[in-house]
């Protein structure tokens, strides 16, 4: 482990810059500024626990997005300087001496480290649909995410089951906090997880010693505490009916609301439109395609079809959407009620016809008596 | 008014007399007053709750044209709730035909009798067209599916509106059903209701129209003036 202050100015960035990063993380974690001085003190000392990375059924999408830098800032070198002891797709070592490595950190640091985990774990056949140097993941991430100190599942996948847990779950994939029962587990979903929400996560634990506070899904309230649908900058168009009905037309090319196009803004809870993607400087709304919902649980399955505001109605067919069953509910009521009136009509004629008769003779009858 | 309208017809042979003698009061002011608060906002929230779903006006005239459809959807729903709350109140209270009193009683062999009888004439089995003054006991059913259906409703509604602030009480009141069910399925449950009260709404006018002329009792005007004749079979 280098010497943080070292670093930082190896990579040319100011005590001040160090600072004004640490007051935007408090920002974001929503804590009073003056947090950051305990931020910065805690991000300085030495004494940081070490990170053991495990991916399971995953795209490595999470570690791309830990990776994703085109020029170190701070927020990188934070995660850098973590000692992370074992990463299978960034580490140099490999087989045994990986495994060793893995041992001694788990021995070490028992019940101090960090264990991040990315990917869904699949339970069914026993486990064999992912093994790693002959353990099942099931196996591995009990014992790893045992001894944790704290766990984070990063990405869909680690944190519900993600696209792995799609219907039909061939292998049987589930999300971390159902094999660790008991243990507080860290959720950041997301397809991939944005890593600046990792880095604050790390740092309120090595700030504050504790998990940030969380909603009922187990992810952070700093980062899922808001509707991306409320925060987006296309609310605007939202409100005043201006939508997008189809791509490239004049609604789409003037950053018109998605909403139409099956966007579950509405339905998702992320920070995608503040914190935005690659350091600030996009995310999917904003270049032009509808939110479609990864960091909520049940994804992938709840939010198909992509491009739909609601869910098909199951049990009829690809092309049944809400709108047409609900149609057609109301139209087998109508043509029931409006048979069962066509019957009640034949069957009563003859009686009407009677009454109609007899009610004329009788209106003459009383004139006639009248007279 | 039986008496008024017996003078003129006394000196001729009634044809098909008419088994109305005096009018009883059955449905009273609150009974009514909420039929049609109720109505309103069916009719309001169907229209709103369609539009969110599918904004099918252009904006052009009305700068804020969805803001304000939510808005409307949103009162009209509190409007509602409490209206079914006022139902409620009503239903253990001192009434005797819109209460908990007219309940059918499964267990009773007159009450299944009257049942069946309903059964057959909605179903074309029987000739006869049975009589109560009070819900018949098959709409009773129907209107249990109704209320029960009103009631998921204002729930799903709440929730979905709490989502805009999860620190809010109404998510904390309400927020635990996106922990059965994930918030897109609400949506579309709270969706696909408004569907069957349509198709219930149906049911009732045909069967409210049905009744009234084959019954001869008033159902329609009922929910106007309260009044129904006693009839005397």
């Amino acid at each position: 482990m280098t010497d943080f202050k070292g670093m930082l100015a190896a990579h040319n960035i100011s005590r001040r810059s160090f600072l004004k990063y640490c007051s935007a993380l408090g920002a974001m974690m929503a804590v009073p500024a003056t947090m950051t001085p305990r931020i910065a003190a805690a991000l300085e000392s030495d004494n940081r626990p070490p990170v053991i990375w495990m991916e399971f059924q995953s795209c490595t999408g999470d570690t791309e997005s830990l990776l994703r830098a085109n020029r170190p800032s701070v927020g990188e070198l934070i995660l850098d300087h973590l000692s992370l002891d074992y990463h299978e797709t960034v580490m140099a070592a490999a087989g045994d001496q990986a495994e060793a490595s893995k041992h001694a950190t788990m021995e070490k640091f028992k019940g101090q480290y960090i264990c991040i985990i990315e990917g869904s774990i699949p339970v069914g056949a026993d486990g064999v649909y992912c093994t790693i140097a002959g353990q099942t993941a099931v196996d591995i991430l009990k014992k790893v995410g045992g001894d944790a100190g704290l766990i984070i599942a990063v990405g869909s996948c680690s944190s519900y089951g993600g696209l792995p847990a799609a219907y039909p779950n061939p292998t049987g994939a589930v999300g971390v906090s159902e094999l660790l029962p008991g243990k507080t587990v860290i959720n950041l979903p997301g397809c991939p997880m944005n890593v600046d929400n990792l880095t604050g996560t790390i740092v309120h634990y090595l700030t504050f010693g504790s998990a940030p506070a969380m909603d009922r899904f187990g992810r952070p309230k700093f980062a899922y505490g808001k509707r991306i649908h409320d925060n987006c900058e296309r609310r605007g168009h939202f409100d005043a009916g201006q939508y997008v009905e189809n791509w490239g037309d004049h609604g789409h090319r003037q950053g018109w609301c998605l909403y139409k196009m099956g966007c579950k803004g509405p339905a998702s809870f992320h920070n995608c439109p503040t914190l935005r993607w690659n350091e600030g400087l996009s995310w999917p709304v904003m270049a032009g395609h509808g939110c479609v919902g990864c960091s909520e649980p049940g994804f992938f399955d709840t939010m198909m079809p992509m491009y739909q505001r609601l869910p098909n109605v199951p049990g009829f067919g690809v092309e049944a959407s809400a709108l047409k069953i609900g149609g057609a509910i109301v139209g087998a009521s109508a043509a029931v009620f409006a048979t069962h009136g066509a019957v009640t009509m034949a069957r009563n004629w003859k009686q009407v016809n009677q009454a109609k008769t007899e009610t004329r003779e009788m209106i003459k009858e009383t004139t006639d008596a009248e007279k | 008014m039986a008496e008024i309208s017996g003078t003129s017809v006394d000196k001729v042979e009634q044809p098909i007399e008419c088994a109305a003698r005096r009018y009883l009061y059955v449905w009273e002011g609150p009974v009514r007053i909420i039929h049609w608060l109720n109505f309103f906002c069916i009719i309001i929230l169907s229209f709103t709750g369609y539009f969110i779903h599918d904004p099918f006006m252009s904006s052009a005239q009305h700068p804020y044209i969805m803001g304000h459809m939510r808005h409307i959807h949103y009162v009209t729903g509190v409007v509602f709730s409490v209206s079914i709350l006022a139902r409620l109140y009503w239903f253990l209270g001192d009434s005797y035909f819109a209460s908990w009193r007219a309940i059918p009683n499964p267990f009773d062999k007159n009450n299944r009798k009257t049942f069946w009888a309903y059964i057959r004439f909605y179903t074309f089995l029987g000739k006869e067209t049975p009589h109560l003054l009070g819900h018949n006991p098959v709409a009773f059913c129907a209107y249990t599916l109704l209320f029960l259906l009103f009631f998921l409703q204002i729930l799903t509604g709440f929730a979905l509106w709490a989502q805009a602030d999860p620190y809010s009480s109404l998510y904390a009141v309400t927020g635990w059903i996106f922990g059965l069910v994930s918030n897109q399925w609400v949506r579309w449950f709270h969706f696909m209701v408004m569907f069957l009260i349509a198709g219930f709404v149906i049911n009732h006018i045909y069967s409210i129209v049905l009744f009234d002329f084959k019954s001869k009792s008033g159902e329609i005007s009922s929910i106007f003036s309260g009044w129904k004749p006693d009839r005397r079979d």
